[in-house]
């Protein structure tokens, strides 16, 4: 069994007088595909800040790779989630006025490194998901699935130890969810991407190695 | 800062940038025209001092002119202007020893009235420091300088009013004097334009008892910027002189150019505020718009530096073509007021002309000598990069409190 590569131990997320995340704790190893699923509003996809370092606990404390990130500042959660993070989420959130292969680079843009270099990369990633001929195309012109799939290129670019997914299939119709499902699990199955993955649809929620489920702020199971 | 995002981003929103660099744009156009005018008015006002090489101009006025009590010179025949008595070798010598006085030259200007009217004659040492009326021989229109006793130049248009060509003799004084030259007065130079110009010996010959006299001093400075504490020096050692500049140019214009002046650098300014208060208002609005991409690029791991620097670089960019739009403008603008001719009015004691002479009150035209200088542009461009770095401050303050787990959210 490998190591847990991220921990999120007793973890409390309060807005004013609401408690969103009442002390969940919550362990994911290296390799695993974990499903988060719950009722909408019960706190899974705040959970999901919080243990990707978008977000500070109000208490409790998030490992991710060996490092404690509940204390980091911004700027130092950051350049941890540029390095070591991927997200994917359900709105896609590409920039509209960046080609697909610049989407798909936007984590690369603050390293130093060569344009060329940059634009190798997303290629290489962007062919992984068979969108070699859409790199040149702006989000405004690739369909849903398309603009999913360039969201996991860019999501994949800095090869990150653990991938977010936020309902990544929630904006989709049936058939292009599937699609993009199988991708997902491709890559866990292939390169054994670690992947927590928040649903509110219990089908979805199957395909993963490990369900937790989530209610009222708790983590159930 | 990835320069291909900052120029993504201002070619898809055109409209925004417009709007961004038209603000600049007026602004710097203002600061750029109104400068440029209130320097070409002080250029305009310099230009009589500037074209005769004098920074100063140094007279004796008659006592009847400041104290009315003093009785009244007769008004026929030859006679020493109001404005400019005899000046004594002595007060000479003081002038010369002024410190910072660089050249001095001296002219007796001489007023002849007839039944005919009047004329202005101005006596001149052409071996003196080539300024003042000295300067006139460079203006020669036809023929040459008198080099002998009995010679005389006529100004260009006074010669035709008269019908008076070269070769002809004239009657000064009762005495006959031939045309040797005709010259013509460069524009704005109303200070040193007589009708006559002949030889300082043969003007004082016309004057009773005028051997050695000189009325009119015209100095040249080391150091024009010590222009006031030499004329506080000149009034100091020699009481009762009247000591006049380009500045007494400007204090008869007053009006326009006396607010141009003061008030240019304000008005300006204020343009530019108006500007920079738009622009920093466009920019946070955009910066509201654009949370969700602020939001996008801090959850891939943008810190709040780089972001900081991708939207300096797209205020940086608007700023610097607004700038440029703005110097063009604005330059276009002065260009236009360059067409108009403005009146320089003379301040009594530098005119030449008697003060009840017809036209002696009117003002010279010139026309705006509209110019735009390397450091106006200079400056005009570090404004406008001081207003993007302006905008650039206030929206990286609103970032900082922008938290991408809340931006996105909010989505």
């Amino acid at each position: 069994m490998s190591e847990a590569i991220l921990v999120g131990v007793d973890l409390t997320k309060t807005f004013g007088e609401l408690t969103v995340v009442r002390g969940a704790s919550i362990a994911v190893r290296e390799g695993e595909f974990v499903s988060l699923v719950g009722k909408s509003g019960c706190g899974k996809t705040t959970l999901l800040s919080i243990l990707s370092g978008l977000e500070r606990p109000t208490s409790g404390r998030v490992t991710i790779a060996g490092k404690e990130i509940s204390g980091a500042s911004e700027d130092e959660l950051a350049l941890f989630r540029r390095e070591n993070v991927g997200f994917i989420f359900q709105s896609f959130n590409l920039i509209p006025t960046l080609s697909a292969w610049e989407n798909t680079a936007l984590p690369l843009f603050p390293i130093r490194m060569t344009e060329a270099e940059r634009r190798r990369r997303a290629a290489e990633i962007l062919d992984r998901m068979e969108l070699g001929h859409r790199a040149e195309h702006l989000p405004a012109a690739l369909s849903g699935g398309e603009k999913q799939r360039v969201a996991i290129a860019r999501a994949l670019i800095n090869n990150p130890k653990i991938v977010f997914a936020d309902e990544p299939t929630g904006n989709l119709d049936t058939a292009t969810g599937d699609a993009i499902m199988a991708i997902l699990n491709r890559l866990h199955r292939e390169q054994g991407m670690t992947l927590l993955m928040v649903t509110h649809e219990p089908e979805l929620a199957k395909t993963a190695d490990r369900v937790i489920r989530m209610q009222d702020g708790e983590v159930l199971s | 800062m990835y320069y291909r995002y900052v120029l993504k981003e201002l070619s898809h929103h055109r409209q925004r940038m417009l709007v961004n660099c038209l603000g600049i744009a007026v602004g710097i156009a203002l600061f750029v025209s109104i400068n440029a005018v209130s320097a070409a008015y002080r250029k305009a006002v310099s230009l009589p001092f500037k074209n005769i090489g004098a920074d100063l101009v140094v007279q004796r006025p008659e006592m009847r002119a400041v104290d009315s009590g003093q009785p009244a010179q007769s008004m026929r025949g030859i006679r020493l202007p109001i404005s400019s008595q005899n000046l004594a070798t002595d007060d000479l010598a003081k002038l010369r020893a002024v410190p910072g006085v660089d050249a001095l030259s001296a002219a007796l200007l001489l007023w002849e009235f007839d039944r005919g009217g009047f004329r202005t004659i101005m006596g001149v040492d052409l071996a003196q420091p080539s300024l003042g009326p000295v300067r006139v021989k460079d203006w020669l229109a036809q023929g040459r300088f008198p080099d002998r006793e009995g010679e005389v130049v006529l100004e260009k248009h006074y010669a035709k009013f008269h019908q008076t060509q070269l070769g002809d003799a004239v009657a000064i004084g009762g005495r006959s004097f031939k045309v040797v030259g005709l010259l013509e007065i460069k524009e704005g130079s109303q200070i040193a334009a007589a009708n006559i110009y002949l030889p300082l010996a043969d003007a004082q010959a016309l004057l009773e008892k005028g051997a050695g006299s000189v009325n009119t001093v015209y100095l040249r400075l080391k150091d024009p910027s010590l222009l006031d504490r030499i004329k506080a020096e000149i009034v100091r050692i020699l009481p009762g002189v009247s000591v006049a500049s380009s500045d007494s140019f400007l204090e008869v214009m007053g009006g326009v150019s006396r607010i141009s002046d003061q008030f240019a650098l304000v008005v300006s300014l204020v343009a530019l505020a108006g500007a920079i208060f738009l622009i920093i208002k466009t920019m946070l609005a955009n910066l509201v718009e654009r949370a969700r991409e602020i939001g996008i690029l801090k959850a891939v791991g943008w810190t709040g530096a780089d972001v900081r620097k991708q939207l300096m670089g797209e205020v940086f960019v608007q700023a610097l073509l607004g700038g440029i739009a703005g110097i063009l403008a604005g330059y276009l603008i002065s260009y236009l007021l360059g067409y108009l001719s403005i009146p320089v009015s003379t301040p009594w004691e530098v005119n030449l002309m008697p003060a009840f002479a017809k036209d002696a009150a009117a003002a010279q035209t010139i026309r705006l000598p509209v110019h735009l200088s390397a450091g106006l542009i200079a400056a005009s461009l570090a404004l406008s990069l001081a207003a993007g770095g302006l905008a650039s401050y206030f929206m990286a303050r609103r970032m900082a409190k922008m938290k991408p787990a809340e931006i996105l959210r909010q989505l």
